[in-house]
């Protein structure tokens, strides 16, 4: 048996990690889809901890059957923001500059997510279509609740993306914004690791300084072959996966 | 790529141009986050806590999980008094693995969040619905009509203890006088209790002949206290008092005592839980193998199972085990297999008519045919015992002994010999006195009550040997198969083989390739995995749930895989099968002299309550006064001499008044007309009048079977409340995860024993028992200064019985840990959470007790779990190849004995036919199954849930699709011989129809469909209500989906239940044979 569980020692990489000069550092996410069982604990903590209004998910899980009875397979395919070095998303937004609505941070904390600035973001939707990975998603405002006799609070209460707080109610922001995963960059902020991690059942999440060479995450890419999703638009994702299967075939090209 | 090279424009710029927008009510802000606040904690001007109010250990409370019967630990983010956040508790190890010490603080454990399903993470949309009865509700229209008003709790109570004419204002029943708990409360003195108990319990020894006499006697004996009986013509079915029925679904530790608190005051022993639903079979079947010799005969068996130690184990069988989705549970399971998977170190076989999940992970799937489990098994038992690949060593050992010299903590009676009779039946286990061997002796228990022993007798050397099982001294092993005549001290020959050889033989019956012909597999698949499972030492395993279970053979399903675990000796060893271990609740551990409340001694007294159960349990038809002879078979309805908790039974039952009428039943956390297989028999019962008078339900919504309640007596939700999750089979680390209170209730707050406190099902115990002045309940309750007038005072004892279980309690919590647990329970009010109170009511213990609530429980250390190659928390007791006591019952509609040892069996119905005519012209095998997303009837109201799964299926296989001429979102409906008409029957002229959208898939046999359990509601805010003349409109939502239940077959001989097993209880949920149409 292992000694700690894998949560607690992506827990103490993340501390070495926030501990060193942010230059050094490489966020990275890693997806072993061996140990991916299809639970969607992962887009419901999500949803759960970033107050994400019905249907809107930043982390879905697709799930692909293949062969014929009684040879067949099932994968299952957890799908973040790629967190794309050569983002498609930011290119396409047209608030541009310094302080534009969306960019990929190259320093402080959040270096290597890309980032969205509610504030900035003026709702024209053109980065949705964008992303080669449909990781982006306009808040229409919508509520759980909705349909029923009362809207509750714990609906309307603030999530804390981008370290700041977002209470929901009416047409506060981000409700007219793009939307999309982040790595919980607020929860990076306070020495976690994000909620899709930690919540995930089958441990088939990684995420740390893929630069530490100590990290379980460096350990793991480097043990295993990578692929990443659609490799032919050239996004460079953040986002690695360790599959028996082709993900091409899967997810395409 | 759009707008790459447009013009860049700015928030502001875009509102003023936009249509779509609105004008520009937004205030141009500085942009100051991200980049700034990080910045800010990185130059330490904010504290990490201060950036994420969730990660501060004062907004945090550990508790359990209930929305699926696992319950593992939670960490609950509470902010304002809300909770927004529910992650897995780090010390639970159903979260974490290895899961972190108790003597972590939890300053430091909050870093940690654990993992935790999606049910699990959407547990406060459960509390926070919209929808949840907050009042008590009672109906103003028919049953089922969905027309109530609320009404102050203390009439409530009043009109179900007096009773009278409770609905004159429902057209109807003006004139119906209604039975109250008071009138029903009709034997009071224990001594008359006990006597009478003694005498009615008496005449089940009687030959039916010799039974009317005997009943004379007794009335002539108790004639003064006849008029408390329910019918004195039967005095085995016991007082009045037992015309109160109690069942309920969920419920763990400290809600059972609690409730039996109650219920023992009250004297009446239809007290009924639901196991028959979920696995009924299993834990039968266990509990027969797990009964134990003592003195002369079998008892005390063990209702529980075993599971796979999977964390060691190198090979698993999985039958029916639906580990990803469902099972106990994915959360503690999956963590623990899935690095071991990718690294080659656990392999694993699935029989399942679906691929699942865990199909998908594993290195061979076998689609087995529904029902025919045990044809496999016993292929299995045949290839292992004829190619002697058993364990030998293991299988030798007569008794506890012979077991601790080979380092084994248990031990079968696999040598041990079987009489046989005539016909070469087996029967009793052979005692040594009947061939002379060694004569019986009187033995004193450690009570000082004598007993009689009568030694047992295996074959040694050809010689038969006399011997004790639970002998530690002298080891003897036996003969494992023997076929042999013995003479008695008379010189009669006794024919006796040993179970082993019985085994041998039964499995014989068939060959692998009859069997593999049966079971829908290959001979060469059957043998193969044979030959993987005992290629792997003690680190193989069974590991079986509902799937096998859920028949009508189920018993005898289960008791063929689990055998096959006997067959390799791997129970308690690291990587076998292991059982469940807790610390203790109340106060009565052998392991501990500290603990302080010690509630056998402190509280009501309960009285000894006697009689014939309303489902007919722990009893032999053929010792009841219906039983009169041959001519008695077929009975009416089943009995149960060895299930219990038969769920199915309770409503239709009470339909047909057998054996006797009820008057008042009350459920709790229950939902039969859901859960059960052809669930609309089970609404047909409640809508009863006459046969079920008053019918009360505890709920937090108005569920799917407490909406045809007379009143609902609202609930709290599991975040507001305490109880003792206990653990499960497939956890070797020992626990006690305590759910107690993290958010305040939105309950009416009534006064009962003069103390406030929202209204729940502790409420209505206290209050019933107030008004019928119970002892033991109320000021002074527990002892002269200690009052049992609330939830906590019953369970903060509970908190510090755990606390101080087993040879070393918890530490004390620091000054700073009871500074935090103040604070993190600074939000509830002071009718839920009252330190000074708590304090008292803990007395020295508090510092323990306060240590425990801090991590939602008492959990061992990994490094306590295991002793070398083997498990500390150990079962260690014998485990029966071959069941006496089973052998020794018959069946209620046969007459027929029930058969001592596994083998396949085939479905049939009550009389034992095979259901061929149900199934002509229903060619398609209708199965269920869980998705992790949903938990029967309870998860519907969380819409982080029903959002990602708005409805079900019915999905079946794509040859099936194009016999059908159907494709993946056409709309089928559900037919089956006892429900041609494809509806539910929801009563008032209610109907909802069984349609589903088909679901296309290569993932399952042909020839057979499932859907997945939750959807398809009419009720829990699906539908509108009238509460107080007002009209609540339902969610939509939440109708989605189909639910075919109601297309199971109902039994052609009950009438009015579904199918079932007869000996294990289990309903039977995969055995229907259905049509679908296209609509």
């Amino acid at each position: 048996m292992q000694n700690e569980d894998i949560l607690v020692v992506m827990q103490k990489d993340l501390e070495r990690a926030l501990a060193k000069p942010e230059k050094n550092r490489r966020w990275a996410m890693l997806i072993d889809l061996r140990k991916c069982v299809g639970c969607h604990a992962c887009t419901v903590g999500c949803v759960s901890e970033n107050k994400l209004p019905p249907k809107m998910y930043y982390r879905p899980v697709h799930e692909y059957e293949q062969g014929k009875y009684p040879k067949v397979s099932r994968t299952f395919l957890p799908r973040p923001c790629m967190q794309c070095d050569k983002p498609p998303c930011v290119a396409a937004c047209p608030v541009k500059g310094k302080e534009g609505a969306t960019w990929k941070e190259t320093t402080g904390l959040g270096a290597g997510v890309v980032m969205i600035n509610y504030e900035q973001c003026i709702g024209c939707g053109a980065c949705v279509p964008a992303c080669p990975y449909d990781a982006r998603t306009m808040d229409e405002g919508h509520f759980h609740g909705e349909g029923t006799p009362a809207i509750q609070k714990y609906e309307t209460m603030a999530s804390y993306e981008y370290g700041k707080q977002w209470p929901r109610s009416g047409k506060n922001l981000p409700v007219g914004t793009a939307r999309k995963c982040h790595f919980c960059v607020h929860r990076l902020a306070a020495g976690q690791l994000p909620t899709c991690i930690t919540t995930c059942i089958g441990r088939a999440g990684y995420f740390g300084d893929e630069n530490d060479p100590q990290s379980l995450i460096a350990q793991v890419k480097k043990a295993n072959k990578i692929q990443v999703l659609k490799p032919a638009k050239k996004t460079a994702p953040r986002v690695y996966y360790v599959a028996t299967e082709k993900l091409e075939v899967l997810y395409g090209k | 790529m759009a707008n790459k090279n447009s013009k860049t424009v700015t928030r502001r710029d875009f509102l003023k141009t936009s249509a779509l927008a609105g004008c520009g009510a937004i205030v141009a802000t500085h942009f100051d986050f991200a980049r700034d606040l990080i910045a800010r904690v990185e130059a330490g001007e904010l504290t990490q806590a201060e950036a994420y109010e969730l990660l501060k250990a004062e907004n945090t409370l550990y508790s359990v999980c209930l929305n699926c019967n696992t319950g593992c630990g939670i960490k609950v983010k509470i902010l304002d008094g809300v909770a927004v956040k529910i992650d897995g508790n780090p010390y639970n190890p159903f979260c974490l693995h290895p899961h972190l010490e108790m003597k972590e603080t939890p300053a430091n454990a909050v870093k940690v969040d654990a993992g935790l399903c999606p049910k699990g993470q959407a547990g406060h949309q459960g509390a926070y619905d919209p929808y949840r009865v907050t009042k008590v509700l009672k109906r103003v229209g028919k049953r089922g009509e969905n027309k109530w008003q609320s009404i102050p709790f203390s009439q409530a109570i009043e009109e179900i203890v007096s009773g009278g004419k409770l609905f004159a204002n429902v057209p109807g029943e003006e004139g119906r006088q209604v039975t109250g708990l008071k009138d029903l409360h009709a034997l009071t003195d224990s001594k008359a209790f006990e006597e009478m108990g003694k005498d009615a319990a008496a005449l089940r020894k009687k030959k039916p002949e010799e039974r009317q006499t005997a009943i004379e006697e007794f009335k002539t004996k108790h004639a003064a206290n006849l008029g408390v009986l329910i019918d004195p013509d039967h005095p085995d079915f016991g007082p009045k008092n037992n015309q109160f029925v109690y069942f309920w679904g969920r419920k763990k530790a400290g809600r059972s005592n609690f409730a039996a608190a109650f219920t023992g005051s009250f004297g009446t022993n239809n007290t009924h839980g639901h196991t028959t639903v979920c696995q009924g079979s299993l834990y039968f079947a266990c509990k027969a193998m797990s009964e134990q010799y003592e003195g002369n005969s079998f008892k005390g068996g063990q209702k529980f199972y075993w599971q796979a130690d999977q964390e060691n184990s190198d090979y698993i069988l999985f039958v029916g085990a639906n580990l990803f989705d469902g099972n106990y549970g994915p959360t503690n399971r999956t963590m623990r297999m899935t690095q071991r998977m990718v690294d080659g170190q656990l392999k694993m076989t699935v029989l399942d008519p679906r691929f699942t999940k865990l199909a998908s992970k594993a290195q061979r799937w076998v689609p087995v045919l529904p029902g025919t489990d045990a044809a496999f098994a016993m292929g299995m038992t045949r290839w292992i015992l004829e190619n002697k690949k058993f364990d030998a060593k293991f299988l030798a050992c007569c008794k506890k002994a012979a077991a601790t010299a080979i380092k084994e903590l248990t031990w079968s009676n696999g040598p041990w010999l079987v009489k046989l009779d005539k016909e070469g039946k087996p029967g009793k286990f052979l005692r040594a006195q009947e061939i002379g061997l060694k004569a019986a002796e009187k033995r004193t228990d450690k009570d000082g009550k004598e007993f009689d022993f009568e030694y047992l007798v295996a074959i040694k050397d050809g010689k038969p040997l006399a011997f004790d099982p639970n002998d530690d001294k002298e080891a003897i092993t036996g003969e494992l198969f023997v076929d042999t005549v013995l003479k008695d001290a008379e010189g009669k020959e006794v024919k006796v083989k040993s179970s082993l050889q019985l085994m041998l033989e039964t499995a014989k019956e068939k060959t692998i390739a009859e069997y593999a012909t049966l079971c829908g597999a290959d001979a060469a698949t059957i043998e193969a995995v044979a030959k993987e499972f005992t290629s792997h030492g003690k680190k193989a395993c069974v590991d079986v749930h509902r799937g096998p279970a859920q028949h009508t053979n189920g018993f005898y399903n289960i008791a063929s895989f689990m055998n096959l675990n006997l067959l390799i000796g791997n129970f308690d060893w690291k990587g076998g099968m292991i059982a469940a271990s807790t610390f203790n609740v109340d106060g009565t551990s052998s392991s501990s002299d500290k603990q302080p409340f010690n509630f056998k001694k402190i509280g009501p007294k309960g009285l000894k309550p006697f009689g014939t159960s309303i489902i007919r349990h722990d009893i032999k038809y053929e010792e009841s006064t219906l039983f009169k002879g041959k001519e008695s078979y077929p009975a009416k309805r089943n009995w149960w001499p060895i299930s219990s908790d038969v769920y199915e039974e309770i409503l239709p039952s009470i339909a047909d008044g057998y054996p006797y009428q009820a008057k008042v039943v009350f459920s709790y956390m229950g939902a039969p007309t859901y859960s059960l297989p052809a669930g609309h028999t089970q609404i047909k019962a409640l809508l009863d009048l006459d046969k079920l008078p008053l019918y009360i339900a505890s709920d937090i919504v108005i569920g799917p079977t407490s909406m045809y309640a007379d009143y609902i007596i609202p609930d709290l939700h599991y975040l507001e409340r305490w109880e003792f999750q206990g653990s499960h089979p497939n956890m070797p680390v020992r626990i006690q995860p305590v759910r107690q209170p993290v958010i305040a209730s939105p309950n009416e707050v009534v006064t009962v024993f003069g103390q406030e406190q929202p209204i729940s099902y502790e409420t209505f115990w206290l209050a019933l028992a107030e008004k019928l002045g119970f002892k033991g309940f109320g000021t002074n309750g527990f002892g002269e200064g200690q009052d049992f007038t609330r939830p906590d005072d019953f369970y903060i004892r509970m908190v510090a019985n755990i606390a101080l279980d087993r040879k070393e309690p918890v530490a004390d919590a620091s000054q700073e840990e009871i500074d935090l647990f103040l604070k993190s329970r600074r939000h509830l009010p002071k009718n839920v959470f009252d330190a000074e109170r708590w304090q008292k009511i803990a007395g020295t213990a508090w510092p323990k007790v306060v240590t425990v609530l801090n991590r939602g429980g008492r959990f061992d250390s990994q490094g306590a779990t295991y002793k070398g190659d083997q498990v500390a928390n150990k079962y260690g007791k014998q485990i029966n190849l071959y069941q006496e006591k089973t052998a020794g019952c018959k069946d209620a509609f046969t007459g027929k004995s029930y058969y001592g040892l596994a083998r396949y069996v085939p479905v049939a119905d009550t009389l034992g036919n095979e259901p061929t005519k149900l199934s002509e012209g229903f060619p398609l095998h209708l199965i269920t199954q869980r998705d992790i997303r949903h938990t029967k009837a309870r998860t519907i109201t969380h819409p982080y849930l029903t959002d990602l799964m708005p409805e079900n299926g019915i999905i079946l296989h794509t040859s099936d699709a194009k016999k059908l001429g159907v494709k993946t979102g056409d709309q089928v409906k559900v037919l089956s011989a006892t429900n041609p008409e494809a509806v539910w029957d929801l009563g008032n002229g209610n109907t909802k129809p069984m349609i589903g959208k088909v679901q296309v898939t290569e993932t399952i046999r042909p020839g057979v469909v499932t859907f997945t359990l939750g959807h398809g509601h009419w009720d829990s805010g699906a539908v509108d209500v009238t509460i107080d003349g007002k009209l609540v409109k339902g969610d939509k939502k939440r109708a989605g989906g189909v639910h075919a239940n109601a297309a199971m077959w109902v039994d052609p001989h009950l009438k009015n239940t579904c199918m079932i097993d007869k000996v294990g209880g289990s309903v039977s949920f995969y055995d229907t044979k259905v049509k679908l149409v296209k609509v």
